[in-house]
């Protein structure tokens, strides 16, 4: 047993994957986050998908103003009020940085918060999808909701 | 335990293990892009803030390629133990990501073993039963030595030892 061995495999392994990834044509930016394709256009989920991912621990942003978060919200969700993006979003980041499910929403029927914070969090290389028609969708499915400060 | 030392039992199971592991990175050369996603499902190595995506990416685009290399020379046969060594080494990396998966209560869909399509099996106990047989196998390729080189080993030591036979 020759250990270099092991580590010469190793070794041309990883380079024949790093130049793959370079030359290959189908390769990922080392740096990027992959969820987010170039290109790809923001994804929006109905309610019963939204519903399926906070069950399975997605983190949800609340994009309307602080005020509308306080007399309701889903269940969960932190404020990320568009309206004061750059503040929230300091105090949010390392845990945004750590989730790889994130929906935002707004107060829907055309509202275009969640589609500013989810496009800010892009060039921020964080992806998040939006939730279709925001909050009215969600009380409309009779999901549950949750009142006041706390998440 | 003789058994396992036979020529033609190494060779099986070189060929045997060697195919597991190509078949296991094809997938994963394909498509790097959802199997970064994979990777970042364990959040063994990230993505963290501190860390980024860089580590997690990195580990996506050359892993397929060591598990490639690593299965060509089991079938082929060309230094057959250190591959095996290798892929022990692999099998262990992957037994230690499903432990911490399982121990975080990560609930990972797609473990990502031998397909980055949604239909993948899900990280668990019968994943960890087969990991542990794949690493018996491997163990046994690098540890155990056919006969024929066993004999040939001892032929080189009494080569050495026989009297008047120049020392090293």
């Amino acid at each position: 047993m020759r250990l270099w061995r092991v580590a010469a495999i190793v070794a041309a392994g990883a380079f024949l994957g790093l130049a793959w990834n370079a030359f290959g044509g189908r390769g990922i930016a080392l740096s990027g986050n992959a969820y987010i394709k170039p290109g790809e256009d923001v994804v929006e989920i109905d309610a019963a998908e939204a519903k399926k991912r906070l069950d399975k621990g997605a983190l949800f942003l609340d994009a309307r103003p602080v005020a509308f978060y306080e007399m309701g919200h889903v269940p969960g969700a932190l404020p990320l009020p568009e309206d004061d993006f750059d503040r929230a979003f300091t105090r949010l980041e390392p845990r945004l940085r750590n989730t790889l499910d994130i929906v935002v929403y707004c107060s829907g029927y055309g509202c275009e918060a969640s589609h500013i914070v989810a496009r800010k969090l892009r060039e921020k290389g964080i992806h998040a999808a939006i939730l279709h028609e925001g909050w009215p969708a969600w009380t409309d499915a009779g999901y549950r909701t949750k009142e006041g400060k706390e998440p | 335990m003789r058994a396992l030392r036979h020529p033609a039992v190494h060779w099986l199971l070189g060929i045997a293990l060697g195919a597991v592991f190509i078949y296991a990175s094809i997938d994963k050369i394909e498509q790097p892009r959802e199997f970064a996603r994979i990777v970042y499902h364990y959040r063994l190595i990230g993505p963290t803030a501190a860390l980024g995506f860089v580590l997690a990416n990195t580990l996506a685009v050359t892993l397929p390629w060591i598990e490639a290399l690593t299965g060509l020379l089991l079938i082929v046969g060309v230094w057959r133990r250190e591959a095996a060594l290798t892929a022990a080494l692999l099998l262990v990396m992957f037994l230690v990501a499903v432990g911490w998966a399982l121990a975080h209560g990560i609930d990972v869909e797609n473990c990502g073993c031998f397909s980055v399509s949604g239909e993948g099996r899900a990280a668990g106990a019968k994943l960890i039963l087969q990991d542990l047989g794949l690493l018996a196998v491997a163990l046994v390729l690098a540890f155990v030595p056919p006969r024929a080189r066993e004999v040939a080993r001892v032929n080189e030591r009494v080569r050495y030892a026989a009297p008047g036979a120049t020392s090293k």
